[in-house]
């Protein structure tokens, strides 16, 4: 064991010494010996990768906290990692119960309450407000990625779903492939005569509201909105579609047609990440590892698809065969830490520059439960090697939380996203970033108070693990 | 927003619920128009452009998919648009516009013909290479022995077959039984090239073979370049023996001694991209007034500038639903001349003002997007024909508008009927009973291997329950028949999972529902209990929550947020039901649980792909026992839809006037407007509610009439 001076002193320790459920102010004592402190990035970059059909906690979550915490089977697979992430587990949204039992899949990013039930419509996406931040700064302002359909995880302040991109080839020739000049021709005349169009539709406004005689028509106001939104986007895009496309050395991606090929699906697309990401073509990545509905022809020994095991009942069989298609789920996630790892960006890695968010919706996938959701996150200048544990009692704390400290990582100030009672701390501790491409902008974005991305404010559950 | 209403503990909360969404009367009115859905729009450019409907599903891939609100889709309140939305609405266009306009010679129509005793590919392979493509060559056909190695063998593509251009194409089988003892099924999958394999990704066709007769069986299918036609067996009885034994070095049956069954296909023959004319209608239809010469090219017989304005006009009217005013025309003809300036082909210049036209708020949103007051007849035809064919009303309706016919109640029955009766009255049935009852998540599980499942049977689960809600309204039957019917939909897969006996042939086809049978309404049909399972076990409160949501409009609010669903053990110990027992002792949850877990508890006698059912495992019996909150008991489902009957009748027919009110209008229903749905329900109370006359009613009320 180590020596006391030598282990940082958790929050939670001094607590439970205290006797108090008090949140503490930050002591120096409390930053690790071997996490490196918080950095903030120049450029700094996030990408969400979400298992949706649960994660087999047992084989997830460690027992103990701490930096020395035992790995579990899955954190093994890419325990080499360790000074590199951090296990972060106690966090869940409030209120998942949809009208579909997998509908926590469409506000884990999002924080909205009873997602999928009468009337709901979701909040904006923790990758969308950075979009939205960032804006084209690269050439794609986010990308959203899936496995096997356009489903994404990423909504608009206006609660429209991004829609994913499913397939490595054509992603690959959007980013990276130029056009026969015919079909550079025939785009630039496309966007002229867009451009057109969109003047003639805004001309639309002035007439519109002579004959109504009224200026209150919320869907007219939308649509006006989505126009002129659709104009500033169509004139940055303009301006990328001038500049050549990056030039990457890797081969262009075959895509599989199988969607039987789970892990091979899952792995192409994994290949795309340190590509976007090394060429700057955009900042923001979410990725959804979608139900596919098939047995996985890839992963041997699995005699039913992942959603059926998923809901394993406890039957033994069952669960091996779950756990034989995480793993290799793992094993996948485990070559893109490397790839990155491996790769050189900013000042240090590739990784080091990305806050690499790997999770679930679900905490227990057989029950549908959203609560104690598996959650990790990787470089990106936090601090790591530990499992640190949130909440109290059993009650978990505003996963929300998480995306605010995200945001605040990415450059964005504040604290009202979703759920959200404030940032969380570990660590050495965590402070905003506003550096980088913020300053040249006109300094750090701030967030807006509670409750304007959808947030409420509502009592806090437990308090700890929050600054 | 719709007021949630919070009902946690109080009893009396399903009878405030009964009109379903309320909206309090301080809020804002309901005079936001609704968006085009992205099916909407999918058939509103079919139409329009008058190309395949899988043409313009190809280009709404383009539009972000509808957000998952927990109800329908046409509601204005829960609909976004964004930038994405119109960057998307104006490339899709482009693509519409793309798909539709084919100009230049005619393309040769000739089929191409795949003579399946030539399977040349098979000779140059082995089997390592092939992974295992087994077919017998006969003198007049190749046999399939066995459904793997559909992929590897017979597709399109080892015959020479490729797809140029998409559009739609017929297809001609033909095949025989071979060596069978009982019915056999061939089929024709549409799929992709995957290396040497293919990927199946849709079935076409299938049929059952009962004879010994050759069977010639065509069918008209939509392919892209890259798609692939594989002709696919199921069924086959192998009579314990193993193909692979049997075959020799060509990868070919050549020893006569296997035992077991087989396809026949002779040939098949595919010809297309079918146009009616040429050029096609959909070049006709974008470019009206234009003439075209025998090469296929146009010919302007007038100024261009003019030919511009009757095109734009010609289609601008049929996209915004109404006569157009002359600066609207103006200015939508001045987005192509600066085109034609500057010496663009016609077809070049014509396409932005058309390609404005399908972004345009006009064409995107009904009822109109600013004018105030009850519809005009022009917005209410759109309002008719959106409801019922989900597209831009025809030329008969528009007509009916332009003379101001459309605000008398006899005319306004005459054309619901003449719309129920129209073919494309089939997307109303699809796309209402895909939402009001889920049915759109049949495919959202893939059932446990314990279960005898297969995509052919989900298919047909799903158009059971379509042909059901169209059989209630072609002969307008009563809404009880949703709860129980003596008639009901089969072909034999499904016979097989309801236990009808002597059922062949894979069409579906109205029978009675034989005595004993706890068949008949849409409770006990296949697919609402397979959308109501999660494919590997069931559990009574999602079941009784989509008889309480979904089919009676009286749904429970969701529990509260430190309660979780209950974690299924189907290790064989305890039965759902009793993990459900204990959570009900505690008050806070009985309040709902007492109302959910009954129709739930029937609904246990089925498993989750609607198999019947009277135990879970050997020694796990099914208790379908349960009290209603009237205070009745029953056990199983045959006595608990005998309770619903005498109980819920009206309480069905209720919600399915809301439920019509709130697809066809696109808002939520407002305390004052009880009165008026009394009224409708009221017309057609004493004939017990028939559907048709129920759409009728709904079409002439005051509420659809409302902006």
């Amino acid at each position: 064991m180590a020596a006391l001076w030598d282990r940082p002193l958790s929050r939670r320790t001094v607590l439970k010494a205290g006797g108090v459920a008090l949140a503490l102010p930050y002591l120096e004592a409390m930053r690790p010996g071997r996490a490196s402190a918080a950095a903030c990035l120049d450029e700094p970059k996030m990408v969400t990768i979400c298992a949706t059909l649960g994660l087999y906690t047992p084989s997830w979550l460690p027992e103990t906290t701490g930096p020395d915490y035992q790995a579990t089977e899955y954190l093994s697979i890419i325990d080499h990692h360790r000074p590199r992430y951090t296990i972060l587990s106690g966090l869940s949204h409030e209120e998942q119960v949809g009208r579909q039992p997998h509908n926590s899949e469409i506000t884990w990013l999002t924080g909205a309450r009873h997602p999928g039930t009468d009337g709901f419509k979701n909040t904006i996406s923790v990758d969308q407000v950075v979009a939205k931040d960032l804006g084209y700064v690269t050439r794609y302002p986010s990308i959203a990625l899936g496995t096997n359909t356009p489903q994404s995880q990423s909504y608009t302040s206006t609660g429209v779903m991004v829609p994913a991109e499913a397939s490595p080839a054509s992603l690959f020739a959007k980013l990276f492939l130029e056009g026969t000049p015919e079909e550079v021709e025939r785009e630039k005349a496309r966007l002229r005569g867009g451009a057109s169009i969109l003047d003639h539709l805004l001309d639309k406004r002035n007439s519109l509201r002579h004959r109504l005689g009224s200026d209150d028509n919320r869907a007219l106001d939308a649509y006006f909105g989505a126009v002129r939104e659709a104009e500033v986007q169509l004139a940055e895009i303009n301006v990328w579609s001038d500049r050549p496309k990056p030039v990457v050395d890797a081969e262009v991606p075959v895509d599989e047609t199988n969607n039987a090929m789970l892990i091979r699906r899952i792995r192409l697309m994994f290949g795309m990440i340190p590509l976007i990401l090394e060429t700057d073509s955009t900042r923001v990545i979410t990725m959804m590892l979608q139900d596919h509905s098939v047995v996985p022809a890839d992963v041997p020994g699995a005699g039913s698809d992942q959603h059926g095991l998923s809901h394993h009942g406890q039957e033994p069989v069952k669960i091996r065969q779950l756990q034989l298609v995480e793993v290799a789920i793992m094993e996948a996630f485990r070559d893109l830490l490397d790839d990155m790892h491996a790769r050189s960006g900013g000042s240090g890695s590739l990784l080091d520059e990305t806050a690499l968010v790997f999770g679930s919706n679900l905490g227990n996938a057989s029950s549908h439960d959203t609560r104690h959701t598996p959650l990790l996150v990787a470089g990106g200048g936090f601090p790591h090697g530990e499992h640190i544990a949130f909440g109290e009692d059993g009650l978990d704390a505003p996963l929300s939380n998480f995306h605010v400290t995200l945001l605040q990582r990415m450059g964005i100030e504040g604290e009202g996203f979703g759920q959200s009672t404030g940032p969380l701390s570990w660590g050495s501790g965590l402070r905003a970033c506003a550096g980088g491409d913020q300053e040249e902008r006109g300094g750090p974005t701030r967030l807006p108070g509670l409750g304007e991305f959808g947030g409420r404010r509502y009592p806090r559950r437990g308090g700890l693990g929050r600054s | 927003m719709p007021r949630r209403i919070a009902i946690f503990g109080l009893g009396l909360a399903v009878a405030v619920l009964a009109v379903g969404s309320v909206r309090a009367s301080d809020e804002v009115p309901p005079d936001s128009p609704r968006r085009l859905t992205r099916l909407e729009y999918i058939h509103t450019i079919q139409d329009l452009l008058s190309i395949p409907e899988e043409a313009a599903r190809e280009v709404a891939i383009l539009l972000p998919p509808e957000a998952d609100t927990g109800d329908f889709d046409t509601i204005a309140e829960n609909q976004g648009i964004s930038g994405l939305h119109v960057r998307s609405y104006m490339a899709a266009a482009e693509a519409a516009l793309d798909f539709a306009l084919r100009l230049g010679p005619a393309p040769s129509s000739e089929p191409f013909r795949i003579d399946y005793t030539t399977g040349q590919a098979l000779l140059s392979g082995t089997m390592d290479f092939f992974g295992g493509g087994v077919i017998r060559n006969l003198e007049d056909a190749a046999v399939l022995v066995a459904d793997a190695y559909c992929t590897y063998t017979v597709d399109s593509r080892y015959y020479g077959f490729q797809v140029e251009r998409a559009g739609e194409y017929r297809i001609e089988i033909s095949m025989y039984p071979w060596q069978a003892t009982s019915t056999v099924v061939a089929n024709v999958y549409r799929g992709t090239a995957q290396g040497a394999a293919a990927s199946l990704d849709e079935q076409i066709g299938v049929w059952d073979l009962t004879d010994d007769s050759t069977r010639t069986e065509s069918l008209v299918t939509y392919l892209r370049p890259g798609d692939l036609l594989a002709p696919c067996v199921a069924e086959l009885d192998g009579k314990g023996a193993n193909p692979f034994v049997f075959v020799d070095e060509g990868l070919f049956i050549n020893d006569s001694d296997y035992p077991g069954e087989g396809v026949a296909f002779k040939y098949m023959t595919i010809q297309g991209p079918l146009y009616d004319t040429w050029p096609p209608s959909s070049t006709r239809a974008v470019l009206s007034g234009v003439e075209f010469t025998d090469g296929g090219d146009i010919r302007l017989i007038r100024a261009p500038e003019e030919h511009l304005e009757t095109a734009v006009a010609s289609f601008a009217e049929r996209a915004f639903r109404r006569p157009l005013e002359q600066q609207e025309l103006d200015a939508l003809v001045a987005l192509g001349l600066p085109f034609l300036d500057e010496g663009l082909s016609f077809v070049e210049a014509v396409r932005v003002p058309l390609a404005a036209v399908l972004a345009s708020p006009e064409f995107l949103y009904v009822p109109q997007v600013y004018y105030e007051g009850d519809l005009d007849d022009h917005e209410f035809a759109a309002r008719l024909a959106y409801l019922l064919w989900r597209s831009v009303p025809d030329d008969e309706l528009l007509t009916l508008a332009d003379q101001g016919a459309l605000s008398d109640s006899t005319v306004i029955g005459r054309q619901v009927d003449r719309m129920l009766d129209d073919p494309r009255s089939w997307r109303f049935v699809k796309d209402f009973a895909g939402q009001a009852w889920r049915l759109d998540e049949i495919g959202a599980t893939t059932p446990s291997g314990r279960f005898r499942y297969d995509a052919q049977l989900g298919k047909s689960m799903e158009l059971e329950t379509q042909l059901f809600l169209a059989e209630l309204i072609e002969n307008d039957l009563s809404v009880g028949n949703l709860i129980d019917s003596d008639f009901m939909f089969v072909n034999r897969p499904l016979a097989r999972l309801y236990d009808v006996p002597d059922i062949v042939g894979q069409d579906l086809r109205r029978i009675d529902v034989p005595a004993g049978s706890p068949r008949g309404g849409l409770l006990t049909q296949g697919s609402v209990l397979k959308i109501t399972a999660n494919g590997t076990n069931t559990s009574p409160v999602p079941r009784g929550t989509w008889v309480l949501g979904s089919f009676l409009g009286t749904p429970t609010p969701p529990p509260p947020p430190t309660v979780m669903g209950l974690e299924p053990d189907t290790r064989g110990t305890t039965t759902i039901r009793e993990q459900l027992d204990a959570h009900r002792t505690d008050p806070v949850c009985n309040t709902c649980h007492r109302i959910i877990d009954p129709p739930g508890f029937a609904l246990e006698q089925f498993d989750p792909i609607g198999g019947f059912r009277t135990r879970y495992t050997a020694r796990l019996l099914v208790d379908a026992t349960g009290v209603t909150p009237s205070g009745r008991t029953f056990d199983g489902i045959v006595e608990y839809k005998a309770i619903l009957l005498d109980e819920q009748v009206d309480q069905v027919a209720r919600n399915l006037v809301r439920q019509l009110l709130l697809f066809g209008t696109g808002a939520a229903l407002g305390p004052d407007d009880a009165a008026e749905v009394n009224a409708i329900l009221a017309d057609v109370q004493g004939a017990g509610y028939p559907f048709r006359s129920m759409i009728r009613a709904v079409a002439a009320s005051r509420i659809f009439r409302r902006r």
